[in-house]
């Protein structure tokens, strides 16, 4: 989606404070450079591209630059108002404007946490204790609590590659990338669900619930708890509950609307009964029956 | 899982004998069936028979709406005018009127000195995509904050009352569930009701997709970490509380079994006295008193083995009925309900297995069941708790 990676030596000719800049990691709409501010401190560098004016997508006759714009305005207003520490910090660098041959960016900045996020290790091959699978599931949930009781705001795309594993003692697990967020004290940023397929989000993390044309109507943070239950089930075992590599989209879609994913106790025989029971209970398919904020903390024993 | 006995008209001593011999756990009030002034003594003798007595109040403001039909039958319930009085929908459709009604009702309840509220709601007649559904919403979402006005310390349970039609659309309900399980001030608990056109149709409760629904009902509330309390749950008591209930009712009339609206309407039948019955465990019905006196011989293992058999050696008296239904139900809750949904759920589908098999055996020996005593319960009772655990993905 963004057609040019400036490089580190045009980011720093333009980008004030900033002494070194990392590999670029590309997602989505954003680049992200791993970066060292003048006094030391590091910072994960961001630029979100903008497309040209009236660059609309006619599938959805959308102004992509205007939703981008807005999308980043919203995500670095809820990272200032997020109160949790498993919620990523906004930096030192506020949203500035820029343009690197031709092409338009917003750069912006967040603290660089240190630490893999959990795609990669679960692509490593390595199995969490059940102690870890209880402070991922507990720092999540917090994190959903404090976007929904506090901002009104459903993250609505948890996954693996959201969460970084860091090694700080109270903040072991943090959620990061509110881009895609739903106020819902706000007007939505992206496209009418009605007119979109896929709705927003990442496919093989969508919500059941996210797959009917009104989900606005009733979105709430339930289906943030279904996807950190795919992501402790990912986490835990390695294998996504329901989809599967060489599944098309459809096919994914499908299972997530209609098929019962097996027990995580079946590729994880060693786990708790008590952490078992969490993760399946947040894969369910209705979200009245994934409990709520309260009952989770009590399973959990926060 | 706890028992309590619907109230209702010709109480006598039943629900004392019944506390007292601890076949029941408490009551649930009808102010129908008793004077206010008589109210205040009773919920003291309650008391006063068993101090571990719950003592609830259905406050049956869902009869409020039918004051307006000439035939409405609504008893002692024109005395309670401190917080009854006709409503209407349109009335209730503006959140004020509906805040009314709870402090009004909620305030009469605390001074009865009741341990828990029940706060009051309307029927949902057809279906939960109605006006009334989305008054009942509302009645759900502001008991908590209208009780904890009047009173904080005390629980306050919503009243959720359907008719069985609301129950066979499941999506319908499963978006109702999605609404009332995210409220931003929930009550402690819920009293759910399920009300059949008519007390008499067994088939009308006995429907797969309605047994499917109530059970439904009850997990997912469960699974919220509310109380769930089934008022009229009679002898699905044991099954709702495989899933999760707490409690189930049930009282010594057909329309203390089964809820009615027609038990605010007079009566269409005659007034023969219905022949005495016996609640039969493995069967998971009620038979005639005669055909258990005959069954058994054939069949020993319909006999409950527990102590109101005594009753039943002869034509029992009227009065010991419920006490040996009562007796029945907590017996069979007690070899049920499990903590674990999946082994309870289990359990239950052992006994309608078993209670197929008594069927047939019964049959075998040319014995005809009476109509309400037949088997036609077993396979619907079968059926939702599989559609049940396909939704429930149990």
């Amino acid at each position: 989606m963004v057609p040019y990676t400036p490089t580190r030596e045009e980011i720093l000719a333009i980008v004030p404070h900033y002494t070194d800049l990392g590999v670029p990691k590309r997602g989505g709409f954003k680049i992200f450079y791993p970066a060292t501010r003048s006094g030391g401190s590091r910072e994960a560098l961001k630029l979100a591209y903008l497309p040209p004016f009236l660059d609309v997508d006619e599938r959805y006759r959308v102004d992509l630059r205007e939703e981008i714009k807005k999308r980043v305005e919203r995500e670095i207003d809820l990272l200032g108002k997020a109160t949790s520490p498993y919620i990523v910090k906004l930096g030192l660098l506020r949203p500035t404007p820029i343009s690197i041959q031709g092409h338009e960016f917003i750069a912006y900045s967040e603290e660089l946490l240190d630490g893999p996020d959990l795609q990669s290790l679960i692509q490593s091959g390595s199995r969490p204790s059940e102690d870890e699978l209880l402070l991922a599931a507990e720092c999540l949930v917090k994190a959903v609590k404090d976007l929904w009781f506090n901002l009104g705001t459903v993250h609505r795309d948890i996954k693996p590659l959201n969460v970084i594993k860091t090694d700080i003692v109270d903040r072991p697990f943090v959620l990061l990338d509110l881009g895609i967020a739903f106020s819902i004290y706000e007007t939505a940023l992206t496209v009418d669900p009605s007119q979109r397929f896929p709705p927003p989000g990442t496919t093989r993390y969508l919500a059941p619930e996210m797959l009917r044309p009104d989900f606005r109507d009733s979105l709430d943070y339930r289906s943030d708890l279904y996807t950190i239950g795919v992501t402790l089930y990912e986490y835990a075992c390695g294998q996504h509950p329901l989809a599967r590599d060489r599944d098309d989209m459809l096919l994914t879609l499908s299972r997530i609307a209609k098929e019962i994913p097996k027990p995580i106790e079946v590729h994880r025989a060693d786990l708790s009964i008590k952490i078992t029971t969490i993760i399946n209970q947040l894969l369910k398919k209705l979200p009245a029956l994934r409990g709520n904020i309260k009952t989770i903390e009590q399973a959990l024993e926060l | 899982m706890k028992l309590f006995a619907q109230h209702g008209y010709a109480e006598g001593n039943k629900i004392i004998e019944g506390l007292t011999a601890e076949f029941i756990d408490g009551v649930v009030f009808s102010p129908k069936d008793i004077k206010p002034d008589r109210l205040l003594e009773r919920i003291q003798e309650v008391q006063d028979a068993s101090s571990r007595a719950e003592v609830f109040f259905d406050p049956q403001i869902y009869a409020a709406m039918i004051t307006n039909d000439p035939r409405a039958k609504i008893g002692n319930l024109e005395e309670y005018n401190i917080y009854f009085s006709p409503l209407t929908k349109n009335r209730l459709e503006i959140e004020k009127n509906v805040i009314s009604v709870l402090r009004k009702t909620v305030t009469f309840e605390t001074e009865l000195g009741v341990s828990t509220i029940l706060a009051p709601n309307i029927l949902i007649s057809r279906s939960f995509d109605s006006r009334e559904a989305t008054i009942s919403n509302t009645f759900i979402r502001l008991a908590k904050d209208v009780t904890a006005k009047v009173n904080e310390d005390l629980p306050v349970y919503a009243t959720l009352a359907v008719s069985r039609d609301t129950l066979t659309n499941p999506l319908e309900l499963q978006e109702f569930l999605n609404d009332i399980t995210s409220v931003d001030s929930p009550p402690d608990g819920f009293y759910l009701i399920v009300s059949a056109r008519n007390s008499e149709t067994r088939l009308d409760i006995f429907n797969s997709d309605v047994i499917a629904g109530w059970l439904l009902l009850n997990y997912t509330l469960k699974v919220n970490g509310f109380k769930v309390i089934n008022g009229y749950s009679d002898i699905l008591t044991p099954f709702l509380g495989a899933v999760g209930g707490d409690a189930g009712s049930t009282g010594w009339w057909s329309n203390l079994r089964t809820f009615s609206m027609e038990r605010f309407l007079p009566t269409l039948t005659g007034g023969r006295q219905p022949i005495p019955r016996y609640l039969c465990n493995s069967l998971l019905n009620r038979i005639r008193f005669d055909e258990y006196q005959s069954w058994k011989e054939f069949v020993p293992e319909i006999r409950n083995g527990i102590e109101t058999d005594n009753f039943y050696e002869d034509e029992p008296e009227r009065s010991k009925e419920v006490l040996q239904s009562w007796e029945a139900i907590k017996t069979l809750c007690n070899s049920l309900v499990r903590r674990n949904v999946t082994s309870s759920l289990r359990l239950c589908e052992d006994a309608i297995e078993n209670a197929v098999e008594y069927y047939s055996r019964i049959q075998s020996t040319g014995l005809r069941p009476d109509p309400k005593s037949n088997d036609e319960h077993l396979e619907p009772l079968n059926e939702g708790i599989r559609s049940f655990r396909r939704i429930a993905e149990l």
